[in-house]
């Protein structure tokens, strides 16, 4: 069974997410600050984890995948930053190129919204590729 | 009106000669006044200026040509007559030298005094329109030089800026606000051309309007110093002259910088009001969607909770709307006060007991020090204040925690402190504490609910009534909010029936 570490300063997001994911067969964990989600990282060993990138800062998500990614652990799952950061700045992120893979440190990037049902498709075909 | 009669002063030292040219030059129609001797002469003579002076040239105690002189230095315009029995060329020649207008040997017989008098009124006139033309014109002039001295007063202590530029693209007319608004350096002269001193926005704004037939005015921001540093109004209309020809173009520079920074706050204030009103409601529009699908199972308990928390979110969003309603009516100076003297203890009791319920499920122990004191105001809008505060202090607290709630005097001022052991914050937190949408984010306010705002209505409150209020707090310790409202004058009642009791 995978694990997805989720860290979302959102709890509703999190409430949301857990019970659909859990449907799909994954084990979900969460942590709602940079500190607490790395701390799960060691902790709990996650298949995968899915980051928010304005929390207790505008980036902390950048400094948790940066931190996880610096670990050998780290380097082996991959790390999903998810934001509506776009969309309220008008600043589009992507990681597209090996520059940008190395300056955000993230293996992908999501833009909020995403529903559960369609975060469960995307860990399924584009993460696991199950 | 009738013109005033000519004055002739005749200074002579013979009486028979006075009186006879008196009495010739009255039946002219002129008022005659008469010396009867060169001293007198002159003090008469200087003393007011005499449209015509006949002077004899032999008189014993003061010479005619020096009558002549002194009365020519006096007035260099007068028209003397110098009147002699002793006629030589030589004192013709003198006096003629010496200014005077004409020269008539005695014996005279009337006609020959009359034609004099007659071409030298005549001249005199002539002297008088030509002084009268050139007093008006130096009034004139004084008066273009004070009207002008006066207009450039005017502009230049005007706080708007002013530029005059003629068709020429030539700088005019220019004040002092005008080169500090636009942060002009450089030395300005009229004459200068406006490439040389204006920024491109406002030449080209210039040049439409010199170019433009029919353009009535232009207005135009522009950013002195970006991003919003300084921002001035250029507002540009033609100068045009009876044909409609435009002539030139006068700009004003107005200082718009606070009204853009109060621009760019109120659309920041939007933007996070947009924010914070989304954020719980899309939290319960994705726990109906849940509900609705079915995705939850089939835990009743599951089901519950999240329409519970559906609740606690959509009740936020309410709060949060009656916050912002209230913020508003407050700015907009709409809120209606009844104010009335009340006791600020009852009240504090009163919200206390408000909270009971919330304070015993979290086994909060409640100390109060509440001295009898009035205050005047509008309850309802001093309970909200205090039900915001009492609220943080039960929220924020931890389980098992205590309040401390103390009322006294401290001068003019009901002084009321409401301490709790609570959370408390970060230095950075503190500081941010009255800004709006604010709200401390760390692993013990997770599960707080808040919309933000709550401090900056408080804030608003306490100013209404030109009162203070004042926060320490320690981080993890807990947090003590102060608030002074002005007593009422009621107090010395309150305070003898206290004495009495």
């Amino acid at each position: 069974m995978k694990k997805i570490l989720i860290v979302d300063d959102d709890i509703d997001l999190i409430m949301q997410y857990t019970p659909v994911l859990q449907q799909a067969g994954y084990q979900v964990t969460a942590a709602y600050n940079g500190q607490e989600g790395f701390e799960k990282f060691q902790a709990e060993k996650p298949d995968a984890m899915i980051v928010d990138l304005a929390m207790e800062h505008f980036d902390s998500g950048f400094r948790l995948c940066r931190q996880v990614k610096k670990t050998a652990e780290g380097q082996k799952i991959p790390v999903i930053i998810m934001t509506s950061a776009a969309h309220e700045t008008g600043i589009a992120l992507s990681v597209g190129t090996e520059e940008e893979k190395q300056w955000i440190a993230a293996d992908d990037y999501l833009e909020k919204p995403v529903s559960a049902k369609d975060l469960v498709l995307y860990l399924k075909e584009k993460v696991f590729k199950e | 009106m009738e013109a005033e009669a000519s004055k002739v002063l005749v200074i002579d030292d013979e009486y028979g000669m006075r009186e006879g040219m008196r009495r010739l030059l009255e039946l002219q129609g002129l008022h005659v006044d008469t010396a009867s001797g060169g001293v007198e002469g002159v003090e008469k003579g200087v003393a007011q200026e005499y449209d015509l002076y006949f002077i004899d040239l032999k008189m014993p105690d003061l010479d005619g040509a020096e009558v002549l002189r002194s009365i020519k230095l006096a007035y260099p315009e007068a028209i003397c007559i110098v009147v002699t029995a002793f006629a030589s060329i030589d004192s013709a020649v003198t006096t003629t030298q010496l200014g005077a207008y004409r020269y008539i040997p005695k014996p005279f017989d009337p006609d020959e005094l009359n034609s004099i008098v007659k071409s030298a009124l005549e001249r005199r006139a002539l002297i008088l329109e030509k002084r009268k033309l050139q007093e008006e014109r130096q009034r004139r002039l004084l008066e273009l030089s004070q009207e002008q001295s006066r207009l450039r007063t005017v502009i230049g202590a005007l706080d708007d800026g002013i530029l005059v530029i003629n068709q020429q693209e030539e700088i005019v007319l220019f004040n002092a606000a005008f080169l500090s608004l636009l942060e002009i350096k450089q030395e300005v002269h009229v004459g200068d051309g406006i490439d040389k001193v204006l920024p491109q926005e406002i030449c080209r704004q210039i040049r439409e309007i010199l170019a433009a037939k029919d353009l009535r005015a232009i207005k135009q921001e522009v950013v002195v110093r970006p991003p919003a540093e300084k921002v001035v109004m250029a507002n540009t209309t033609p100068i045009r002259d009876p044909a409609g020809e435009t002539i030139g173009l006068i700009s004003v520079i107005r200082d718009i910088t606070e009204l853009k920074k109060i621009d760019i706050m109120r659309s920041q204030f939007v933007n996070m009001a947009a924010h914070e009103l989304k954020a719980p409601l899309t939290a319960v529009q994705g726990y109906l969607e849940l509900l609705l699908d079915k995705s939850l199972g089939d835990s009743p308990e599951l089901y519950e909770q999240y329409l519970r928390r559906s609740l606690e979110r959509t009740r936020e969003l309410v709060n949060l709307i009656n916050d912002l309603l209230n913020i508003s009516r407050m700015e907009a100076g709409k809120i209606r006060r009844e104010i009335q003297t009340f006791r600020l203890d009852e009240l504090l009791r009163d919200r206390l007991e408000y909270f009971r319920e919330e304070i015993e499920r979290r086994s909060i122990t409640v100390t109060q020090d509440l001295q009898p004191i009035a205050i005047d105001a509008d309850r309802e809008e001093i309970a909200r204040l205090f039900n915001q505060l009492l609220s943080n202090a039960v929220k924020y607290n931890r389980q098992g925690g205590s309040i401390t709630v103390t009322l006294q005097r401290s001068g003019n001022y009901a002084r009321v402190a409401i301490r709790d052991t609570g959370i408390g914050m970060t230095p950075e937190e503190k500081s941010r504490l009255f800004e709006e949408f604010f709200r401390a984010k760390n692993e013990f306010t997770r599960n707080i609910t808040g919309t933000g705002l709550g401090l900056i209505v408080v804030k608003k409150i306490v100013d209404a009534y030109a009162g203070m209020i004042e926060v320490e707090s320690e981080f993890q310790v807990g947090s003590t909010f102060t608030v002074l409202l002005p007593l009422s004058q009621q107090n010395e009642t309150i305070q003898e029936q206290g004495n009495r009791a």
